[in-house]
């Protein structure tokens, strides 16, 4: 048993070299926020009051891409749009929420530069809609890699939150959705 | 060599997208002003039926292309370095489709764009926006027969040559699913087949003729049977009843012969990009060879071109048959290609060594009529090729000196095409010149070219 997306590189790479003139550009759009679990799209987060620097995990998974890619296309651009909506319950915090993407052979995920940071500030009862665009050569190089591995991380400061009391709230990613150009090497 | 093998599945796959049967170009500029028709005053007719070689000349002429193509070539070259950002391989196969022998008035685009590939967890679809122009709605069928020059001698009624011939064919099947995938970019979905059949061959042999032509009946119209029994009276024109007829048979010595039949396909999974993307590849192709000097030597065989022409009041009906029961006898290897997913590698099981195995070369039959008015022509010409079946019809007008021409052709991938042209005669020499459209470019959209050729009356 074989994987469909060798073939699938494989076309798509003649395709951009056969297909001539002009930009002749293979356009990978990865729709990343579809490999995550619904529990990891939607997520309820929970971070003790009083300290200056904590991280809640919220997803870490593999993603399988298009192989051979790599070897045969330069990368010519990769932008990544990353949203989501905080619905804060209790607590006061600022802080990042932090994308990142690395090849699957990285070693560690979490301890990679982020691709997509985003800073957020949470008050009690408050729902808080952030977004970005971000272009970046390290999420071009973890997709044009045969598999990636995704993350997102929450960092929060929650010393503005009495100590005994919890920063509680749900997290839900609304799009992650990158979009790597490359051009024919081979 | 899994990789090997999907490169080669899908490099054959868009190579013979990239080669649709292309028409044949014609490049007698009086020929294509009358919209390709094929008539016994043409010099190059004879070969087309074998009879006219025993017509009287008459008002016929021998053309001589001028390829102004070449000029526009060398002006305006396609770039070959395929590391060159102008660098466009369907340029590339449409010099190949479309040799630049006519001058190119106007063509399509050439097929230039970027391909999407979309990937989520659940769905993957690919598109290859211009690409997707080229593939085609149904099989995709390329090849015929090419008699390639060779030799031959005539003594009056009869002559003798020796000339080669190439027999390739192709047939290319996408499954409506693959097709949706390329043609229609529809997303690929999970428990289905992507698979395509090939069935191809491709054979050689030099053909060693012998012919003869002659007038196998004649009724002179009264008063003219001085002229005619002379062989000045001109068949076309002169009102007589004639029949010619002739026949070649040849020998066939084959030098090589190959065979391919292959299927092959992907099948997706349960689910298109889980953890393992479980995708199962099959091919599976069965080849049969000989080539002279290897496995199974040579091949030896018989066929003839036959063909007849009638002139009745001034009407010339033609019937040409080439290579008629053409057959050459091989003794092929025959081998079983299987392509083992499990191990990711082919296996080759020999079926057969030197088995008795007959190919055959295809007939080609040219039907024309053609009937003379004074100083007009009117024409028609039907050739039934191996894949195609190309109509012809055409009128030519001389007007002192000057002649107008006009015709139409529906091609070998039927669609219909208009011709039109003139020429002028200076005693025994002429210029011709044809505008003619046509879809012989990859794109398969309309172009116009244009053609010019010396006459010698």
């Amino acid at each position: 048993m074989r994987r469909l997306m060798p073939v699938v590189a494989l076309l798509a790479i003649l395709g951009t070299g056969i297909a001539g003139c002009g930009d002749r550009s293979l356009i990978l759009t990865v729709n990343v926020l579809s490999f995550l679990d619904p529990s990891e799209t939607s997520a309820t987060y929970s971070a003790p009051g009083g300290f200056p620097s904590g991280t809640v995990d919220i997803a870490d998974r593999s993603v399988n891409l298009l192989q051979g890619l790599n070897d045969a296309t330069d990368v010519a651009s990769a932008t990544l749009d990353f949203a989501a909506t905080l619905d804060n319950q209790t607590g006061t915090a600022t802080g990042t929420l932090l994308f990142y993407a690395v090849p699957s052979d990285t070693a560690s995920l979490f301890t990679s530069i982020p691709i997509a940071s985003i800073p957020i500030s949470l008050t009690p009862g408050t729902i808080t809609n952030v977004s970005t665009r971000v272009t970046s050569d390290a999420l071009a190089e973890a997709l044009v890699s045969d598999q990636a591995r995704v993350g997102i991380r929450l960092s929060l400061d929650t010393s503005a939150t009495p100590l005994g009391q919890n920063v509680q709230g749900t997290e839900t990613i609304t799009q992650l959705l990158a979009t790597v150009v490359t051009k024919k090497k081979i | 060599m899994r990789g090997a093998m999907v490169l080669l599945a899908v490099v054959t796959l868009l190579t013979g997208i990239a080669i649709p049967n292309a028409p044949a170009q014609t490049i007698d500029a009086r020929r294509l002003g009358m919209g390709g028709v094929i008539t016994s005053d043409m010099g190059a007719a004879s070969a087309a039926n074998i009879a006219f070689r025993a017509v009287p000349k008459g008002r016929g002429h021998h053309s001589i292309p001028l390829p102004l193509g070449l000029i526009q070539l060398a002006s305006d070259p396609p770039e070959f370095d395929s590391d060159s950002p102008d660098f466009n391989v369907f340029e590339i196969a449409d010099l190949i489709t479309n040799p630049p022998l006519t001058l190119s008035l106007s063509r399509p685009d050439p097929v230039s764009s970027d391909v999407r590939i979309y990937v989520a967890q659940d769905s993957l679809s690919v598109d290859l926006e211009d690409l997707r122009r080229i593939i085609p709605e149904s099989s995709l069928r390329n090849g015929g027969v090419t008699h390639l020059p060779g030799f031959a001698v005539g003594f009056r009624k009869a002559f003798v040559g020796i000339s080669p011939l190439v027999h390739v064919q192709n047939q290319l099947d996408l499954e409506p699913a693959l097709r949706a995938v390329l043609r229609d970019a529809a997303p690929f979905t999970t428990r289905t087949r992507y698979g395509l059949g090939d069935v191809g061959v491709a054979q050689g042999a030099f053909a060693f003729q012998a012919g003869l032509a002659f007038r196998a009946f004649h009724a002179p119209v009264p008063g003219q049977e001085k002229d005619e029994e002379k062989g000045d009276g001109d068949p076309r024109r002169s009102g007589a009843t004639a029949l010619y007829v002739g026949a070649a048979p040849k020998i066939l010595y084959g030098v090589a012969y190959g065979d391919l039949r292959s299927l092959g396909g992907a099948t997706t999974g349960d689910t298109l990009l889980g953890s393992g993307d479980p995708v199962s590849l099959d091919v599976a192709a069965r080849t049969r060879h000989a080539i002279a000097g290897g496995d199974g030597g040579s091949g030896h065989g018989f066929g003839a071109d036959v063909g007849a022409v009638l002139y009745w009041r001034n009407l010339e009906i033609g019937v040409g048959m080439n290579d008629l029961a053409s057959e050459i006898d091989w003794k092929v290897t025959e081998r079983m290609h299987v392509y083992d997913d499990s191990l990711d590698e082919f296996t080759t099981t020999p079926i057969a060594i030197d088995r008795d195995f007959t190919s055959r070369i295809p007939v080609t039959t040219t039907i024309n009529v053609a009937r003379r008015f004074g100083v007009t022509t009117l024409a028609a010409t039907v050739v039934d090729a191996p894949l195609s079946t190309s109509v012809h019809l055409g009128a030519e007008m001389w007007m002192g000196l000057i002649a107008v021409r006009a015709g139409t052709y529906r091609d070998a991938n039927d669609a219909w095409q208009v011709t039109g042209g003139g020429g002028v005669r200076f005693g025994k020499i002429g210029i011709d010149l044809a505008v003619a459209s046509h879809q012989r470019y990859i794109e398969e959209k309309r172009a116009v070219e244009m053609a010019a050729s010396l006459t010698l009356y």
